[in-house]
Protein backbone atom coordinates (compact mmCIF):
# COMPACT_ATOMS: atom_id res chain seq x y z
CA UNK A 1 0.00 0.00 0.00
CA UNK A 2 2.99 2.32 0.95
CA UNK A 3 4.88 1.95 -2.26
CA UNK A 4 1.20 2.38 -4.16
CA UNK A 5 1.05 5.61 -2.31
CA UNK A 6 4.71 6.90 -3.14
CA UNK A 7 3.35 5.89 -7.13
CA UNK A 8 0.28 7.98 -6.74
CA UNK A 9 2.33 11.03 -5.17
CA UNK A 10 4.69 10.52 -8.21
CA UNK A 11 2.12 10.63 -10.75
CA UNK A 12 0.30 13.19 -8.97
CA UNK A 13 3.37 15.61 -8.83
CA UNK A 14 2.56 15.68 -5.04
CA UNK A 15 5.65 17.01 -4.33
CA UNK A 16 5.48 18.73 -0.94
CA UNK A 17 3.87 15.12 0.68
CA UNK A 18 6.57 12.77 -1.34
CA UNK A 19 9.47 12.64 1.97
CA UNK A 20 6.70 11.14 4.03
CA UNK A 21 4.90 9.14 2.03
CA UNK A 22 8.79 8.01 1.27
CA UNK A 23 9.68 7.67 4.90
CA UNK A 24 6.72 5.40 5.53
CA UNK A 25 7.00 3.33 2.91
CA UNK A 26 10.45 2.54 4.76
CA UNK A 27 9.05 1.91 7.96
CA UNK A 28 6.85 -0.25 6.79
CA UNK A 29 9.71 -2.65 5.55
CA UNK A 30 9.39 -1.60 1.64
CA UNK A 31 12.90 -1.63 0.11
CA UNK A 32 14.58 1.21 -1.22
CA UNK A 33 15.14 -0.26 -4.35
CA UNK A 34 11.35 -1.55 -4.42
CA UNK A 35 9.99 2.34 -3.97
CA UNK A 36 12.34 3.38 -6.55
CA UNK A 37 11.34 0.96 -8.83
CA UNK A 38 7.99 0.22 -8.51
CA UNK A 39 7.00 3.55 -7.01
CA UNK A 40 8.56 6.06 -8.68
CA UNK A 41 10.11 4.66 -12.01
CA UNK A 42 6.65 2.96 -12.92
CA UNK A 43 5.00 6.14 -12.12
CA UNK A 44 7.14 7.93 -14.55
CA UNK A 45 6.79 5.44 -16.89
CA UNK A 46 3.04 6.23 -16.78
CA UNK A 47 3.58 10.04 -16.67
CA UNK A 48 5.67 9.70 -19.89
CA UNK A 49 3.03 7.62 -21.24
CA UNK A 50 0.60 9.84 -20.72
CA UNK A 51 2.59 13.04 -21.95
CA UNK A 52 3.08 10.89 -24.96
CA UNK A 53 -0.18 10.97 -25.51
CA UNK A 54 -1.29 14.29 -24.99
CA UNK A 55 -3.22 13.45 -21.45
CA UNK A 56 -0.91 15.43 -20.02
CA UNK A 57 0.82 18.40 -20.48
CA UNK A 58 5.09 19.96 -19.48
CA UNK A 59 3.92 21.43 -16.18
CA UNK A 60 2.47 17.83 -14.98
CA UNK A 61 5.60 16.14 -16.51
CA UNK A 62 7.57 18.42 -14.66
CA UNK A 63 5.97 18.31 -11.03
CA UNK A 64 6.05 14.44 -11.44
CA UNK A 65 9.71 14.66 -12.16
CA UNK A 66 10.54 17.00 -9.47
CA UNK A 67 8.16 14.69 -7.33
CA UNK A 68 10.37 12.18 -8.13
CA UNK A 69 13.60 14.00 -7.34
CA UNK A 70 12.77 14.95 -3.88
CA UNK A 71 11.54 11.13 -3.16
CA UNK A 72 14.90 9.95 -4.25
CA UNK A 73 16.57 12.42 -2.04
CA UNK A 74 15.07 10.58 0.77
CA UNK A 75 15.61 7.01 -0.66
CA UNK A 76 19.22 8.14 -1.53
CA UNK A 77 20.77 6.72 2.01
CA UNK A 78 18.72 3.92 1.78
CA UNK A 79 20.15 2.93 -1.50
CA UNK A 80 23.34 1.19 -2.07
CA UNK A 81 25.72 3.39 -4.31
CA UNK A 82 24.70 4.16 -8.10
CA UNK A 83 21.55 2.33 -7.27
CA UNK A 84 19.39 5.67 -8.34
CA UNK A 85 21.94 5.66 -11.96
CA UNK A 86 21.33 2.14 -12.32
CA UNK A 87 20.67 2.05 -16.12
CA UNK A 88 24.21 3.55 -16.68
CA UNK A 89 25.42 6.93 -18.18
CA UNK A 90 24.19 9.57 -20.44
CA UNK A 91 26.01 12.23 -21.80
CA UNK A 92 23.09 14.77 -23.51
CA UNK A 93 23.65 18.39 -24.73
CA UNK A 94 22.15 20.90 -27.46
CA UNK A 95 24.90 21.33 -30.49
CA UNK A 96 26.73 24.12 -31.07
CA UNK A 97 25.06 27.62 -32.28
CA UNK A 98 21.67 26.43 -30.78
CA UNK A 99 20.89 27.68 -26.90
CA UNK A 100 17.37 25.51 -26.72
CA UNK A 101 17.08 23.99 -23.46
CA UNK A 102 13.37 23.26 -22.63
CA UNK A 103 13.21 20.16 -24.85
CA UNK A 104 16.62 18.70 -23.39
CA UNK A 105 15.96 19.25 -20.26
CA UNK A 106 12.62 17.25 -20.50
CA UNK A 107 14.67 14.41 -21.99
CA UNK A 108 17.19 14.49 -18.56
CA UNK A 109 14.00 14.43 -16.84
CA UNK A 110 12.65 11.21 -18.16
CA UNK A 111 16.15 9.11 -18.20
CA UNK A 112 16.76 9.98 -14.75
CA UNK A 113 13.42 9.06 -14.02
CA UNK A 114 14.23 6.21 -16.07
CA UNK A 115 17.00 5.22 -13.66
CA UNK A 116 20.26 6.78 -15.98
CA UNK A 117 22.61 8.76 -14.52
CA UNK A 118 22.68 11.90 -16.70
CA UNK A 119 25.90 14.43 -17.72
CA UNK A 120 24.44 17.57 -19.08
CA UNK A 121 26.64 19.28 -21.12
CA UNK A 122 24.06 22.52 -21.39
CA UNK A 123 23.70 24.11 -24.90
CA UNK A 124 25.78 25.03 -27.32
CA UNK A 125 28.10 22.23 -26.95
CA UNK A 126 30.99 21.64 -28.88
CA UNK A 127 31.65 18.62 -30.90
CA UNK A 128 34.46 17.86 -29.46
CA UNK A 129 32.55 18.57 -25.96
CA UNK A 130 30.96 15.28 -26.39
CA UNK A 131 33.96 13.24 -27.23
CA UNK A 132 35.76 14.94 -24.23
CA UNK A 133 33.21 14.32 -21.97
CA UNK A 134 32.96 10.70 -23.48
CA UNK A 135 36.46 9.96 -22.55
CA UNK A 136 36.67 11.42 -19.40
CA UNK A 137 33.16 9.18 -18.63
CA UNK A 138 34.45 5.72 -21.19
CA UNK A 139 31.13 3.88 -19.28
CA UNK A 140 28.77 5.82 -20.96
CA UNK A 141 25.98 3.95 -22.73
CA UNK A 142 24.73 6.79 -24.45
CA UNK A 143 25.36 10.06 -26.37
CA UNK A 144 22.23 12.23 -26.78
CA UNK A 145 22.51 15.43 -29.09
CA UNK A 146 19.79 17.99 -29.61
CA UNK A 147 19.16 20.67 -32.27
CA UNK A 148 16.30 22.56 -32.23
CA UNK A 149 16.75 24.87 -35.65
CA UNK A 150 17.39 24.03 -39.25
CA UNK A 151 20.42 26.39 -38.67
CA UNK A 152 21.59 23.65 -36.18
CA UNK A 153 20.82 20.50 -37.95
CA UNK A 154 24.50 20.78 -39.97
CA UNK A 155 25.85 21.20 -36.40
CA UNK A 156 24.05 18.04 -35.43
CA UNK A 157 25.50 16.02 -38.52
CA UNK A 158 29.06 17.36 -37.83
CA UNK A 159 28.57 16.23 -34.31
CA UNK A 160 27.57 12.73 -34.62
CA UNK A 161 30.49 12.16 -38.02
CA UNK A 162 33.17 12.93 -35.25
CA UNK A 163 31.61 11.00 -32.67
CA UNK A 164 31.23 8.28 -35.66
CA UNK A 165 34.70 8.54 -36.27
CA UNK A 166 35.71 7.69 -32.69
CA UNK A 167 37.57 4.40 -31.66
CA UNK A 168 35.11 4.04 -29.05
CA UNK A 169 31.89 4.23 -31.21
CA UNK A 170 31.62 0.65 -31.11
CA UNK A 171 30.96 0.79 -27.02
CA UNK A 172 28.30 3.83 -27.24
CA UNK A 173 25.44 4.45 -29.18
CA UNK A 174 24.12 7.55 -30.05
CA UNK A 175 20.87 9.41 -29.64
CA UNK A 176 19.39 12.73 -31.74
CA UNK A 177 16.26 14.70 -31.67
CA UNK A 178 14.69 18.06 -31.48
CA UNK A 179 11.87 19.93 -33.65
CA UNK A 180 13.41 19.77 -37.32
CA UNK A 181 14.96 16.18 -36.51
CA UNK A 182 13.26 13.36 -38.19
CA UNK A 183 13.64 9.47 -38.74
CA UNK A 184 15.50 9.97 -42.11
CA UNK A 185 18.11 12.69 -41.19
CA UNK A 186 18.98 10.49 -38.09
CA UNK A 187 19.68 7.62 -40.73
CA UNK A 188 21.31 9.89 -42.97
CA UNK A 189 23.89 11.07 -40.64
CA UNK A 190 24.60 7.54 -38.68
CA UNK A 191 22.93 8.62 -35.23
CA UNK A 192 21.46 4.98 -33.60
CA UNK A 193 18.03 6.29 -32.92
CA UNK A 194 15.76 9.19 -33.78
CA UNK A 195 13.00 9.73 -30.87
CA UNK A 196 9.93 12.43 -31.27
CA UNK A 197 9.60 13.01 -27.47
CA UNK A 198 11.18 12.88 -23.75
CA UNK A 199 9.15 9.95 -23.25
CA UNK A 200 10.26 7.70 -26.54
CA UNK A 201 13.76 9.01 -25.86
CA UNK A 202 13.65 7.53 -22.38
CA UNK A 203 11.98 4.63 -23.33
CA UNK A 204 14.35 3.85 -26.29
CA UNK A 205 17.32 4.41 -24.20
CA UNK A 206 16.12 1.60 -21.84
CA UNK A 207 15.83 -0.66 -25.22
CA UNK A 208 19.65 0.42 -26.29
CA UNK A 209 21.40 0.43 -22.69
CA UNK A 210 20.14 -3.28 -22.21
CA UNK B 1 -7.30 45.24 -58.34
CA UNK B 2 -7.44 45.37 -54.55
CA UNK B 3 -3.95 46.28 -53.37
CA UNK B 4 -2.67 44.62 -50.27
CA UNK B 5 -3.93 46.05 -47.73
CA UNK B 6 -7.64 45.96 -49.18
CA UNK B 7 -6.85 42.03 -50.32
CA UNK B 8 -6.05 41.19 -46.87
CA UNK B 9 -9.22 42.82 -45.53
CA UNK B 10 -11.22 40.48 -47.86
CA UNK B 11 -9.55 37.95 -45.99
CA UNK B 12 -9.82 38.62 -42.73
CA UNK B 13 -13.45 39.95 -43.10
CA UNK B 14 -14.79 37.58 -44.79
CA UNK B 15 -14.62 39.57 -48.26
CA UNK B 16 -13.60 38.35 -51.68
CA UNK B 17 -9.79 38.47 -51.83
CA UNK B 18 -8.61 38.15 -55.44
CA UNK B 19 -5.40 36.21 -54.57
CA UNK B 20 -3.47 35.27 -51.56
CA UNK B 21 -2.37 37.59 -49.29
CA UNK B 22 1.30 36.81 -48.95
CA UNK B 23 3.02 36.89 -46.12
CA UNK B 24 3.59 40.39 -44.26
CA UNK B 25 3.21 42.29 -47.00
CA UNK B 26 0.17 44.23 -45.63
CA UNK B 27 1.78 45.03 -42.36
CA UNK B 28 4.76 46.91 -41.06
CA UNK B 29 5.73 46.27 -37.84
CA UNK B 30 6.83 49.21 -35.81
CA UNK B 31 8.22 50.24 -32.23
CA UNK B 32 8.38 52.39 -29.86
CA UNK B 33 10.20 54.36 -26.92
CA UNK B 34 10.19 51.11 -24.84
CA UNK B 35 12.75 50.12 -27.53
CA UNK B 36 15.04 52.70 -26.50
CA UNK B 37 14.74 52.10 -22.38
CA UNK B 38 15.05 48.45 -23.06
CA UNK B 39 18.25 47.02 -24.21
CA UNK B 40 18.50 44.20 -26.17
CA UNK B 41 21.53 42.02 -26.77
CA UNK B 42 23.10 42.50 -29.81
CA UNK B 43 24.79 39.54 -32.45
CA UNK B 44 28.41 39.07 -30.77
CA UNK B 45 26.59 40.56 -27.13
CA UNK B 46 26.69 38.44 -24.19
CA UNK B 47 24.87 39.20 -20.80
CA UNK B 48 22.91 42.11 -21.45
CA UNK B 49 20.05 43.08 -18.95
CA UNK B 50 17.16 44.21 -20.03
CA UNK B 51 14.52 46.87 -18.89
CA UNK B 52 13.05 44.00 -16.70
CA UNK B 53 15.93 43.10 -15.66
CA UNK B 54 16.56 39.88 -17.57
CA UNK B 55 19.78 38.76 -18.53
CA UNK B 56 19.96 38.01 -22.47
CA UNK B 57 22.90 36.78 -24.40
CA UNK B 58 23.04 36.70 -28.06
CA UNK B 59 26.81 34.79 -29.17
CA UNK B 60 27.94 35.23 -32.74
CA UNK B 61 26.95 31.22 -33.74
CA UNK B 62 22.95 31.47 -32.39
CA UNK B 63 20.04 32.93 -34.50
CA UNK B 64 18.98 35.17 -31.73
CA UNK B 65 19.45 36.19 -28.27
CA UNK B 66 18.04 34.16 -25.48
CA UNK B 67 17.63 34.70 -21.96
CA UNK B 68 20.32 33.75 -19.26
CA UNK B 69 19.07 31.48 -16.56
CA UNK B 70 21.79 30.61 -14.08
CA UNK B 71 20.72 31.01 -10.82
CA UNK B 72 22.98 34.52 -10.29
CA UNK B 73 21.31 35.73 -13.42
CA UNK B 74 17.04 34.76 -12.72
CA UNK B 75 14.99 37.58 -11.71
CA UNK B 76 12.18 35.88 -10.05
CA UNK B 77 13.80 33.63 -7.79
CA UNK B 78 10.92 32.56 -6.40
CA UNK B 79 7.46 32.48 -7.73
CA UNK B 80 5.83 32.22 -4.68
CA UNK B 81 7.66 35.62 -4.24
CA UNK B 82 7.77 37.10 -7.06
CA UNK B 83 6.70 40.21 -5.78
CA UNK B 84 10.08 40.79 -3.87
CA UNK B 85 12.40 40.35 -7.67
CA UNK B 86 10.26 41.66 -10.23
CA UNK B 87 9.65 45.52 -10.68
CA UNK B 88 8.27 46.52 -13.93
CA UNK B 89 9.90 49.03 -15.83
CA UNK B 90 8.83 52.45 -16.32
CA UNK B 91 6.58 53.42 -18.92
CA UNK B 92 6.99 57.22 -19.03
CA UNK B 93 8.64 58.71 -22.08
CA UNK B 94 9.17 62.20 -23.43
CA UNK B 95 7.30 63.87 -25.97
CA UNK B 96 10.62 63.92 -28.13
CA UNK B 97 10.88 60.19 -27.52
CA UNK B 98 7.32 59.55 -28.52
CA UNK B 99 7.82 61.94 -31.74
CA UNK B 100 10.85 60.07 -33.20
CA UNK B 101 8.50 56.76 -33.40
CA UNK B 102 5.31 59.06 -34.37
CA UNK B 103 7.17 59.93 -37.49
CA UNK B 104 7.70 56.04 -38.21
CA UNK B 105 4.02 55.05 -37.82
CA UNK B 106 3.51 58.81 -39.84
CA UNK B 107 6.06 57.62 -42.83
CA UNK B 108 3.72 54.19 -43.38
CA UNK B 109 0.75 54.29 -46.37
CA UNK B 110 -1.81 53.10 -44.37
CA UNK B 111 -3.87 53.13 -48.09
CA UNK B 112 -1.67 50.11 -48.53
CA UNK B 113 -0.63 48.63 -45.18
CA UNK B 114 -1.38 48.23 -41.64
CA UNK B 115 1.17 50.22 -38.92
CA UNK B 116 1.40 47.62 -36.22
CA UNK B 117 2.78 47.71 -32.74
CA UNK B 118 5.13 44.60 -32.17
CA UNK B 119 4.78 44.06 -28.60
CA UNK B 120 7.20 40.99 -27.41
CA UNK B 121 7.70 39.10 -25.00
CA UNK B 122 3.79 38.43 -23.92
CA UNK B 123 2.66 37.67 -21.12
CA UNK B 124 3.95 34.06 -20.76
CA UNK B 125 6.89 34.69 -22.04
CA UNK B 126 7.99 37.22 -19.51
CA UNK B 127 7.16 35.12 -16.89
CA UNK B 128 9.64 32.37 -18.03
CA UNK B 129 11.92 34.87 -19.26
CA UNK B 130 11.86 36.19 -15.57
CA UNK B 131 11.67 32.92 -13.48
CA UNK B 132 12.64 30.89 -15.96
CA UNK B 133 10.22 28.20 -17.92
CA UNK B 134 10.45 25.33 -16.13
CA UNK B 135 9.67 27.08 -12.85
CA UNK B 136 6.99 29.01 -14.66
CA UNK B 137 5.39 26.06 -15.52
CA UNK B 138 5.71 24.36 -12.01
CA UNK B 139 4.08 27.35 -10.54
CA UNK B 140 0.86 27.07 -12.05
CA UNK B 141 0.77 24.14 -10.16
CA UNK B 142 2.99 24.91 -6.95
CA UNK B 143 1.89 28.34 -5.96
CA UNK B 144 -1.61 29.04 -8.16
CA UNK B 145 -2.65 32.27 -6.43
CA UNK B 146 0.60 34.18 -6.78
CA UNK B 147 0.91 33.66 -10.62
CA UNK B 148 -2.63 34.96 -10.79
CA UNK B 149 -1.31 38.03 -9.03
CA UNK B 150 1.62 37.95 -10.87
CA UNK B 151 -0.33 37.60 -14.33
CA UNK B 152 -2.51 40.85 -13.26
CA UNK B 153 0.68 42.81 -12.46
CA UNK B 154 1.87 42.01 -15.81
CA UNK B 155 -1.15 42.39 -17.69
CA UNK B 156 -1.63 46.01 -15.75
CA UNK B 157 1.68 46.72 -17.28
CA UNK B 158 1.21 46.06 -20.65
CA UNK B 159 -1.90 48.01 -20.44
CA UNK B 160 -0.35 51.23 -19.63
CA UNK B 161 1.52 50.11 -22.42
CA UNK B 162 -0.89 49.82 -24.88
CA UNK B 163 -2.13 53.15 -23.43
CA UNK B 164 0.71 54.99 -24.58
CA UNK B 165 0.93 53.59 -28.23
CA UNK B 166 -2.33 53.87 -29.08
CA UNK B 167 -2.41 57.54 -27.65
CA UNK B 168 0.89 58.60 -29.07
CA UNK B 169 1.12 56.69 -32.08
CA UNK B 170 -2.11 55.67 -33.14
CA UNK B 171 -1.25 52.05 -34.73
CA UNK B 172 -4.35 50.68 -36.47
CA UNK B 173 -2.50 47.14 -36.01
CA UNK B 174 -1.11 45.19 -33.01
CA UNK B 175 1.31 41.94 -33.19
CA UNK B 176 1.53 40.68 -30.19
CA UNK B 177 3.88 37.73 -29.03
CA UNK B 178 3.78 34.99 -26.86
CA UNK B 179 4.50 31.51 -27.51
CA UNK B 180 2.12 29.00 -26.52
CA UNK B 181 3.03 25.59 -27.55
CA UNK B 182 5.91 23.93 -29.24
CA UNK B 183 5.78 22.31 -32.25
CA UNK B 184 3.48 19.35 -31.44
CA UNK B 185 1.71 20.35 -28.37
CA UNK B 186 1.04 23.32 -26.29
CA UNK B 187 2.55 23.65 -23.43
CA UNK B 188 0.30 23.23 -21.03
CA UNK B 189 -3.63 21.70 -20.92
CA UNK B 190 -6.35 24.22 -22.19
CA UNK B 191 -7.84 24.45 -18.32
CA UNK B 192 -4.63 25.89 -17.48
CA UNK B 193 -4.59 27.99 -20.59
CA UNK B 194 -7.95 28.80 -19.73
CA UNK B 195 -7.75 29.44 -16.05
CA UNK B 196 -4.68 31.43 -16.05
CA UNK B 197 -4.37 33.70 -19.66
CA UNK B 198 -7.54 34.41 -21.56
CA UNK B 199 -9.45 36.72 -19.51
CA UNK B 200 -5.87 38.62 -19.03
CA UNK B 201 -5.44 38.82 -22.98
CA UNK B 202 -9.23 39.66 -23.45
CA UNK B 203 -8.81 42.90 -21.40
CA UNK B 204 -5.68 43.90 -23.35
CA UNK B 205 -6.65 42.77 -26.40
CA UNK B 206 -10.08 44.53 -25.86
CA UNK B 207 -8.05 48.03 -25.03
CA UNK B 208 -6.29 47.53 -28.54
CA UNK B 209 -9.42 47.30 -30.33
CA UNK B 210 -11.02 50.18 -28.88
CA UNK B 211 -8.33 52.35 -29.20
CA UNK B 212 -7.93 52.46 -33.14
CA UNK B 213 -6.27 49.21 -34.16
CA UNK B 214 -8.49 47.38 -36.32
CA UNK B 215 -6.53 43.85 -36.20
CA UNK B 216 -4.99 42.00 -33.40
CA UNK B 217 -2.37 39.70 -34.82
CA UNK B 218 -1.07 37.05 -32.13
CA UNK B 219 2.13 35.24 -32.82
CA UNK B 220 2.48 32.03 -31.29
CA UNK B 221 4.76 29.70 -33.58
CA UNK B 222 3.56 26.68 -32.53
CA UNK B 223 1.01 24.38 -32.44
CA UNK B 224 -2.16 25.63 -30.99
CA UNK B 225 -5.18 24.22 -32.39
CA UNK B 226 -7.19 23.40 -29.43
CA UNK B 227 -6.29 26.74 -28.13
CA UNK B 228 -8.58 28.81 -31.73
CA UNK B 229 -12.05 28.33 -29.53
CA UNK B 230 -10.10 30.97 -26.97
CA UNK B 231 -8.10 32.63 -29.24
CA UNK B 232 -11.19 33.44 -30.88
CA UNK B 233 -12.58 34.29 -27.68
CA UNK B 234 -9.50 37.00 -26.36
CA UNK B 235 -10.23 38.37 -29.71
CA UNK B 236 -7.59 37.30 -31.98
CA UNK B 237 -8.11 38.43 -35.46
CA UNK B 238 -4.90 36.89 -36.60
CA UNK B 239 -3.15 34.07 -35.67
CA UNK B 240 0.53 33.95 -36.75
CA UNK B 241 2.91 31.38 -36.83
CA UNK B 242 -0.05 28.77 -37.03
CA UNK B 243 2.60 25.77 -37.72
CA UNK B 244 1.74 23.03 -40.33
CA UNK B 245 1.29 20.64 -37.21
CA UNK B 246 -2.26 22.41 -36.50
CA UNK B 247 -3.57 20.87 -39.93
CA UNK B 248 -4.49 24.08 -41.10
CA UNK B 249 -6.84 22.84 -44.03
CA UNK B 250 -9.42 21.40 -41.33
CA UNK B 251 -8.81 24.42 -39.37
CA UNK B 252 -9.57 27.01 -41.85
CA UNK B 253 -12.78 25.32 -42.75
CA UNK B 254 -13.73 25.64 -39.11
CA UNK B 255 -12.93 28.46 -38.04
CA UNK B 256 -11.19 30.66 -40.87
CA UNK B 257 -15.08 33.09 -40.93
CA UNK B 258 -13.66 33.65 -37.12
CA UNK B 259 -10.40 34.07 -37.34
CA UNK B 260 -7.61 33.89 -39.49
CA UNK B 261 -4.46 31.68 -39.50
CA UNK B 262 -1.50 33.18 -40.99
CA UNK B 263 1.76 30.68 -41.27
CA UNK B 264 2.01 26.88 -42.69
CA UNK B 265 5.49 27.43 -43.79
CA UNK B 266 7.38 26.16 -40.79
CA UNK B 267 11.43 26.88 -40.89
CA UNK B 268 11.96 23.24 -40.49
CA UNK B 269 9.94 23.06 -44.28
CA UNK B 270 11.34 26.10 -45.54
CA UNK B 271 13.75 28.09 -43.90
CA UNK B 272 16.74 25.20 -44.92
CA UNK B 273 20.56 25.20 -45.98
CA UNK B 274 19.58 23.05 -48.37
CA UNK B 275 16.57 25.17 -49.67
CA UNK B 276 15.54 25.87 -53.57
CA UNK B 277 13.03 28.04 -55.12
CA UNK B 278 11.92 24.78 -56.74
CA UNK B 279 11.51 23.02 -53.85
CA UNK B 280 9.77 25.84 -51.81
CA UNK B 281 7.68 26.30 -55.38
CA UNK B 282 6.36 22.53 -54.85
CA UNK B 283 5.98 22.98 -51.80
CA UNK B 284 3.56 26.16 -51.49
CA UNK B 285 1.52 24.73 -54.31
CA UNK B 286 0.84 21.51 -52.37
CA UNK B 287 -0.46 23.64 -49.65
CA UNK B 288 -2.46 26.15 -50.59
CA UNK B 289 -3.88 23.03 -53.06
CA UNK B 290 -4.83 21.62 -49.60
CA UNK B 291 -6.27 24.77 -47.99
CA UNK B 292 -7.99 25.84 -50.96
CA UNK B 293 -9.46 28.95 -49.79
CA UNK B 294 -7.65 32.04 -49.48
CA UNK B 295 -10.51 33.29 -47.36
CA UNK B 296 -9.20 32.94 -43.43
CA UNK B 297 -6.01 32.31 -44.49
CA UNK B 298 -2.36 33.77 -44.88
CA UNK B 299 0.01 31.62 -46.06
CA UNK B 300 3.32 32.58 -44.09
CA UNK B 301 6.43 31.60 -42.68
CA UNK B 302 6.23 30.77 -38.97
CA UNK B 303 8.51 33.29 -37.46
CA UNK B 304 7.25 36.14 -36.24
CA UNK B 305 8.28 38.83 -38.08
CA UNK B 306 9.32 39.22 -41.77
CA UNK B 307 12.61 37.57 -43.29
CA UNK B 308 13.66 34.00 -42.67
CA UNK B 309 17.25 32.53 -41.42
CA UNK B 310 18.19 32.01 -44.84
CA UNK B 311 18.03 35.26 -46.15
CA UNK B 312 16.88 34.08 -49.76
CA UNK B 313 14.30 31.91 -47.92
CA UNK B 314 11.65 34.77 -47.69
CA UNK B 315 11.76 36.15 -51.62
CA UNK B 316 11.56 32.78 -53.08
CA UNK B 317 8.71 31.89 -50.74
CA UNK B 318 6.74 35.25 -51.42
CA UNK B 319 7.76 34.89 -55.09
CA UNK B 320 6.02 31.02 -55.09
CA UNK B 321 2.45 32.45 -53.08
CA UNK B 322 2.87 34.81 -55.93
CA UNK B 323 2.62 32.82 -58.60
CA UNK B 324 0.37 30.71 -56.88
CA UNK B 325 -2.13 33.60 -57.23
CA UNK B 326 -1.13 34.16 -61.07
CA UNK B 327 -1.42 30.55 -62.32
CA UNK B 328 -4.78 29.61 -60.09
CA UNK B 329 -6.49 33.05 -59.36
CA UNK B 330 -6.09 34.32 -62.82
CA UNK B 331 -3.96 37.40 -61.50
CA UNK B 332 -1.52 39.60 -63.42
CA UNK B 333 2.00 39.91 -61.74
CA UNK B 334 1.55 43.70 -62.58
CA UNK B 335 -1.78 43.70 -60.65
CA UNK B 336 -0.04 42.76 -57.52
CA UNK B 337 0.76 45.35 -55.72
CA UNK B 338 2.66 46.02 -52.31
CA UNK B 339 4.73 48.14 -50.27
CA UNK B 340 8.52 47.85 -50.19
CA UNK B 341 9.12 44.43 -48.41
CA UNK B 342 9.90 45.18 -44.34
CA UNK B 343 12.76 42.78 -43.49
CA UNK B 344 12.63 42.32 -39.78
CA UNK B 345 14.91 39.27 -39.33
Amino acid sequence: MAIADVYKLVEKGKSKLIAEAVEEALEDGDSAVDILNDGMIKAMDKVGEKFKNGEIFVPEMLIAAKTMKKGVEVLKPHLATGAAGALGKVIIGTVAGDLHDIGKNLVIMMLESAGFEVIDLGVDVSKEKFVETYEANPDTKIICCSALLTTTMPALKDTVALINAQPFRGSVKVMVGGAPISQAFADEIGADAYTEDAASCAKKAKELAA
Amino acid sequence: MMNARENMDAVIKGGNPERFCNNYEAIQLLFDPFAMHNPRAAKGQENVVDAWGVTNSFPANVPGAFPVHTPDKIVIKDFEEWEKYLKAPSLDFTAEEWAIFKAQYDAVDRSQSYAATFVAPGLFERMHHCGGIENALMAFYECEDEVHDLIKYLTEWELKYAEGVCKNLKPDAVFHHDDWGSMKSTFMSVGMFEEFFVDAYKEIYKYYHEHGCKYVFHHSDSYGATLVPDMIEMGIDVWQGCMSSNDLPTLVKKYGDKITFMGGFDGAMVDREDATPEMIKEIVYNYLDAVGTAKGFIPCIAQGGPGSVYPQVYHWLMDAIDQYSIDKMGVKKEEITRLPLQILF
